[in-house]
């Protein structure tokens, strides 16, 4: 039975890895039977050639770390602000009246087309690309907070009344923490949205330094190992981000208590 | 989700729900007009519909419409019908679901964005660059809505399917799809939505027609009534695709409730 569920698990691994091998072999095939220039499409050994030559260049990390600053003070921004709203239209039926309606029609807009409108507005400096990523976390942030807030389990609000728990007090010990896997979620949707909207912002509104600009400067200067080498650490950082974050949801969730305490 | 909440509210609070957005528009006129503000910077109202009606008697508004909405059309065919028949293999076939899986995964963890320079080094800066792209972005809502729809059919059905010896293309088109078409319905949803999304950010990336290219050229020539038009028109089409297939969907899937499938 133990040697089956191993033997599984490594066969479930193998196969994942198979055809990254398989497709990483073609590809080298491909250049050494000539279909294509090294030029045109480098061959694997190149790029990875190109990762050891970037990250021994402290450049490179510096870049990475202009990009993540750049998220992370958006993504924050864009969640304070979300779970503000959010929490306002959620608590009051009069605020959601008033603004439910509007936040619906602005969401409407794709954050792409806001881009030629802020770079008018703000030029191209740092302000536009922190402001659209941190709209970009606001939308299911905002959302998600209200539905939380909402769907806090009537009992719950009963047992509150019950032991006098008023305004604060009812908020941070009752509805925060009964709202707070949905809220969670919607952090994590926020951060993913802020990451890829970092992209746009890197590549539309033009700036010295992050990793979308590297991928844009390699295709200025036909560099393709290293569009390539530079697409590859963005979706690790992503994907090492939204692994982070979900740890961090997790504990916060383990943790969340319910309390009766003032 | 938008338009439950519209149904919810009485005549007392839509005139409050219109009442912000008028307010809005009020101060907004009334700031370029008394000088507040300049209209350099911020189109007032009535002249951005003044735009607007002039873009559609010179016919330059259907022209790009259209030349978006084909690029839309296409790319989606192209992405959303490989994630569609790539979503059925995977939940069919545990081995193409071992082979493809991890890859999609790994794949996934890039912003469609970071793809673009890559696209135009490969393919120019033409249309196909952009019916890739754009197929990029529906590919994967339906690739994943798809395999989830499929692999959630309940075992009654496959039983049932082997009772009546229903094979192949049968089996394919009685059996899976109806089942799975809630889910494979939320994926065309979600697929159109990032669809339309992407051919705006295409065509601001270099385009010489489409709803983008009317905003990077008003960005171009500094007049942001251009701008500020284009932005409207974006968020009303894709307000309007998603409308349409909220009615479809109600149409095809009477005993379900619809979800909100809005990309943010």
């Amino acid at each position: 039975m133990k040697r089956l569920a191993i033997s599984k698990k490594t066969k479930a691994i193998l196969g994942g890895i198979a055809f990254p091998i398989v497709l990483t072999g073609l590809w080298q095939l491909f250049i050494f039977a000539g279909f294509s220039s090294a030029r045109f499409l480098p061959p694997p050994f190149k790029v990875f050639q190109k990762f050891v030559i970037l990250f021994s260049d402290p450049a490179y990390s510096q870049h990475i770390a202009v990009s993540l600053q750049r998220v992370m003070i958006g993504f924050f921004i864009g969640t304070l602000a979300g779970f503000l709203f959010g929490l306002l239209m959620g608590l009051s039926k009069t605020a959601e009246k008033i603004f439910a309606p509007f936040f619906h029609a602005v969401r409407q807009v794709p954050m792409i087309g806001w881009i030629p409108l802020i770079i008018m507005w703000f030029g191209m400096n740092e302000l536009p690309r922190v402001l659209i990523i941190s709209v970009a976390a606001f939308y299911p942030i905002t959302l998600n907070t209200f539905s939380g807030v909402r769907n806090v389990p009537r009992e719950y609000l009963e047992l509150a009344s019950v032991y006098g728990f008023k305004g604060l007090t009812l908020i941070k010990k009752i509805i925060i923490p009964a709202a707070l896997p949905s809220i969670a979620t919607g952090i994590s949707l926020g951060l993913a949205m802020s990451w890829s909207v970092l992209m746009v912002a890197e590549i539309f509104i033009q700036t010295a330094f992050g990793v979308g600009t590297q991928i844009q400067k390699g295709r200025d200067r036909f560099d393709i190992a290293l569009v390539i080498a530079g697409i590859i650490t963005v979706g690790v950082l992503g994907y090492a981000m939204t692994v982070l974050v979900q740890k961090i949801v997790q504990a916060v969730e383990r943790g969340r208590v319910i309390s009766t305490e003032k | 989700m938008s338009k439950k909440f519209i149904q919810r509210l009485g005549l007392k609070d839509k005139l409050l729900a219109i009442m912000v957005p008028l307010l809005v528009l009020a101060a907004w006129q009334g700031a370029v007009s008394q000088k507040l503000c300049s209209d350099l910077i911020l189109t007032p109202p009535l002249t951005l519909l003044n735009t607007l009606v002039e873009l559609a008697q010179s016919g330059d508004l259907t022209l790009n419409i259209l030349a978006s909405l084909k690029r839309v059309m296409i790319g989606f065919l192209l992405g959303g019908t490989s994630g569609f028949v790539l979503g059925i293999l995977m939940a069919l076939s545990p081995f193409l679901n071992r082979i493809f899986g991890p890859l999609i995964k790994a794949l996934q963890q890039v912003p469609e964005f970071a793809w673009m320079p890559l696209i135009i080094m490969f393919l120019g800066i033409d249309e196909s660059a952009k019916y890739f792209f754009v197929a990029i972005g529906a590919f994967y809502p339906m690739v994943l809505n798809t395999y989830q729809g499929v692999s959630g059919v309940p075992e009654k059905y496959h039983e049932l399917a082997r009772v009546f010896d229903y094979k192949s293309f049968r089996y394919l088109f009685k059996v899976i799809i109806p089942s799975a078409l809630p889910s494979i319905i939320t994926g065309i949803r979600l697929s159109l939505g990032l669809s339309w999304m992407f051919v705006v950010g295409a065509e601001l990336f270099g385009s010489d027609s489409g709803v983008g290219y009317l905003m990077t050229w008003g960005r171009a020539v500094f007049q942001i009534d251009l701008v500020m038009a284009g932005l409207v028109l974006v968020g009303v089409i894709g307000f309007a695709m998603n409308l349409v297939l909220e009615i479809a969907e109600k149409r095809f899937l009477l005993w379900r409730e619809p979800v909100d499938g809005r990309p943010a």
